[in-house]
């Protein structure tokens, strides 16, 4: 079970993600599939703290500050749905289209 | 004399020898073995809320001037027995507007984390399941799952006002869950480790000789502690004084109104099992673990410590219900982060100001 | 070679693909929350098997036990009637099969260049979390410090976004 194999899986849950950003018409199904890319991403960077340079724990904290941070840009995506929700009533992107040109 | 902790351990290398002696491969036999420990936590874990839901119809009766269950049985004691059997023999219904794979999930996700959590708990000498190095904060972030079943128990009733009541209580569970994680933050300051078995061990000595040097005896930051702790711990298993969510003359039965027979077995599990799982916390983390006071050493084995404390403990839990009335959900909301939780962070810093005093005197 | 890392990390490893695919392609939003709630849960166990004792625990308590429940709030607060009969995909679904197909494709054929048989040095497992705590007030003090920040930012712009004007007035 190599270094290979966590990549893989990690190189598969982002592109889930990426299908997920590009295709939901929901933007709490957007936000969901973004919070699977960050969690891929930080597959990826303890594979490689664990596999790679097993002597410091630099991969770990990062991760801690990924974490971190995707907690408040999900908080705040996700107050911002709710105020978009209370005006349009709806929740779908296509609907989100105001400064439409 | 009547330690068990040794000879579970020897149970255990006995039985991996026999399974791998006849032909099951060796990891095989591992994994059987921890199978088999894990089997045996959740029996005896089941156990536990069927002797607190007794104690508490039997305390309640007696604050209240009556007795309390009498009849199946001598004293009562076939009382819950009777209950599981008749709640197992309902009809299961689920509401035709009710999202039915969520109706029938929700109360697994609300009481399964309670069987994981019990795995770093040091019930005696030699008696911790996992010896965690991280097993404060894994019980903290396990019992936060069930949260998530709270919210499914609201959605997948297919009501408006059990959705409302599932939100407040996800709400109320999370905004404890602050104060009570924060009041922890002492010990592991003062002891170095989250282990729960360290903890305990460290606090098995004796100042002067007599008094126990448990974490509630250190002036002001031990009180402090366990009093935040208690309060919060009270608040996240929803027992009054902070049962609003589910209130039985408020809102019929919050979150968990359209659950009948298993399924409202395995919530009020998983509320008993989580106010066991609090008071074991609160005796390792603040009286010792297994540690015996007054009686010269070895004659009570310290498994029998732990259990004697811990129902203590689930007593007061038990007590508070029949003496203070409900909190309106303002009032909780506003107690936990305009009181609680600025008491907690004045607690950690009085014991940085403590650790630093003492390393320098 | 079956031991039981291996079994561990394949187990894991179907029911944390398996449970994306539910969270992209669910036309419940509610039961795509629970998949991701799950799919959460078992990447906390990816960093248990890595030795990161510390983030595991962390990832189910931040993730799980706080986002996971913000984000359950707001789908269940912006429920309409005639959710169940939308469908959650749209008209560019095939365009995004080809171009995550693609993305996924040349991330793997990449890492099997360079890291194919980087095998882990067998070390035992310490325990992360006072590594880690010196780590934070050590060298990376700056962005620990940045981050609370960050939080304060986050904090104070959830609290405007989510007040409700109307009901205030």
């Amino acid at each position: 079970m190599t270094l290979y194999h966590f990549l893989a899986l990690s190189a598969v849950l982002f592109s889930i993600g990426i299908y997920g950003v590009l295709t939901r018409r929901n933007v709490l199904g957007i936000l969901m599939s973004i919070e699977l890319m960050f969690n891929a991403a930080n597959i990826n960077l303890v594979a490689f703290n664990y596999y790679l340079h097993p002597e410091n724990l630099w991969g770990q904290g990062f991760v801690l500050f990924v974490i971190t941070l995707a907690a408040a840009e999900a908080v705040v995506g996700l107050s911002l749905v709710l105020a978009i929700y209370r005006n349009i009533k709806s929740v779908y992107a296509e609907n989100m289209n105001i400064l439409h040109g | 004399m009547g330690e068990i902790g040794p000879l579970l351990s020897q149970l255990f290398h006995t039985g991996r020898d026999w399974a791998a002696g006849h032909g099951v491969p060796p990891l095989g036999a591992q994994i059987l073995m921890m199978a088999v420990q894990v089997g045996i936590i959740i029996l005896s874990i089941s156990l536990v809320p069927m002797v607190l839901v007794y104690a508490e119809r039997k305390v309640a009766g007696f604050m209240q001037g009556r007795l309390g269950p009498m009849e199946v049985g001598p004293f009562g004691i076939l009382q819950t027995l009777a209950d599981g059997i008749k709640l197992i023999f309902k009809e299961d219904v689920i509401p035709r507007g009710a999202d039915r794979w969520v109706h029938i999930v929700a109360p697994i996700v609300a009481c399964a984390p309670a069987f994981v959590c019990f795995a770093p708990v040091p019930f005696g000498k030699g008696m911790t399941l996992v010896d965690l190095d991280t097993s404060v904060l894994f019980i903290f972030a396990v019992s936060g799952i069930s949260v998530i079943g709270i919210l499914m128990g609201g959605w997948g009733s297919g009501n408006k006002f059990s959705m409302l009541g599932g939100l407040r209580g996800a709400a109320q569970a999370v905004s404890y869950e602050i104060p009570r994680v924060l009041s922890v933050v002492p010990l592991l300051m003062f002891y170095g480790t989250q282990s729960l078995r360290g903890i305990a061990v460290a606090q098995q000595a004796r100042w002067l000789g007599v008094l126990p040097k448990w974490f509630i005896f250190y002036p002001v930051i031990g009180q402090i502690s366990f009093v935040i702790f208690l309060i919060c711990s009270v608040a996240e298993t929803n027992r009054t004084p902070f049962d609003i969510a589910e209130a039985e003359s408020e809102l019929v039965a919050g979150f968990h109104t359209e659950f009948g027979g298993i399924k409202f077995a395995l919530f009020f599990l998983a509320e008993y099992a989580y106010v066991f799982l609090a008071s074991a916390m609160a005796v390792a983390l603040f009286f010792g673990g297994g540690d015996g006071v007054i009686l010269p050493g070895g004659l009570i084995p310290s498994w029998i410590w732990f259990l004697g404390k811990t129902f203590m403990i689930v007593f007061m839990f038990l007590w508070f219900r029949w003496t203070f009335p409900r909190m309106r959900v303002d009032q909780l909301m506003s107690f936990c982060w305009k009181f609680l939780l600025p008491w907690s962070f004045v607690n950690i810093a009085l014991t940085g100001a403590w650790i630093l005093w003492r390393a320098h005197s | 070679m079956i031991n039981l890392p291996s079994i561990i990390f394949y187990t894991f490893s179907v029911l944390a693909i398996g449970m994306a695919i539910v969270v992209v392609t669910s036309r419940n939003v509610f039961h795509s929350a629970m998949a991701l709630t799950g799919t959460l849960g078992v990447v906390a166990g990816f960093f248990a098997l890595l030795g990161a004792d510390f983030l595991a625990a962390s990832q189910v308590l931040i993730y799980v036990g706080g986002i996971m429940i913000i984000m359950l709030f707001v789908v269940m607060l912006s429920q309409q009637p005639f959710d169940a009969l939308q469908r959650q995909t749209n008209t560019q679904w095939l365009y995004g099969i080809l171009f995550a197909a693609a993305v996924a494709a040349s991330l793997i054929r990449s890492f099997r260049d360079v890291y194919r048989g980087v095998a882990a040095v067998a070390t035992d497992t310490v325990p992360t979390s006072a590594p880690i705590g010196r780590l934070l007030l050590g060298d990376m003090l700056v962005p620990f410090e940045a981050v609370s920040l960050v939080l304060l930012a986050a904090l104070v712009g959830a609290v405007v976004f989510g007040q409700d004007r109307k009901a205030a007035k």
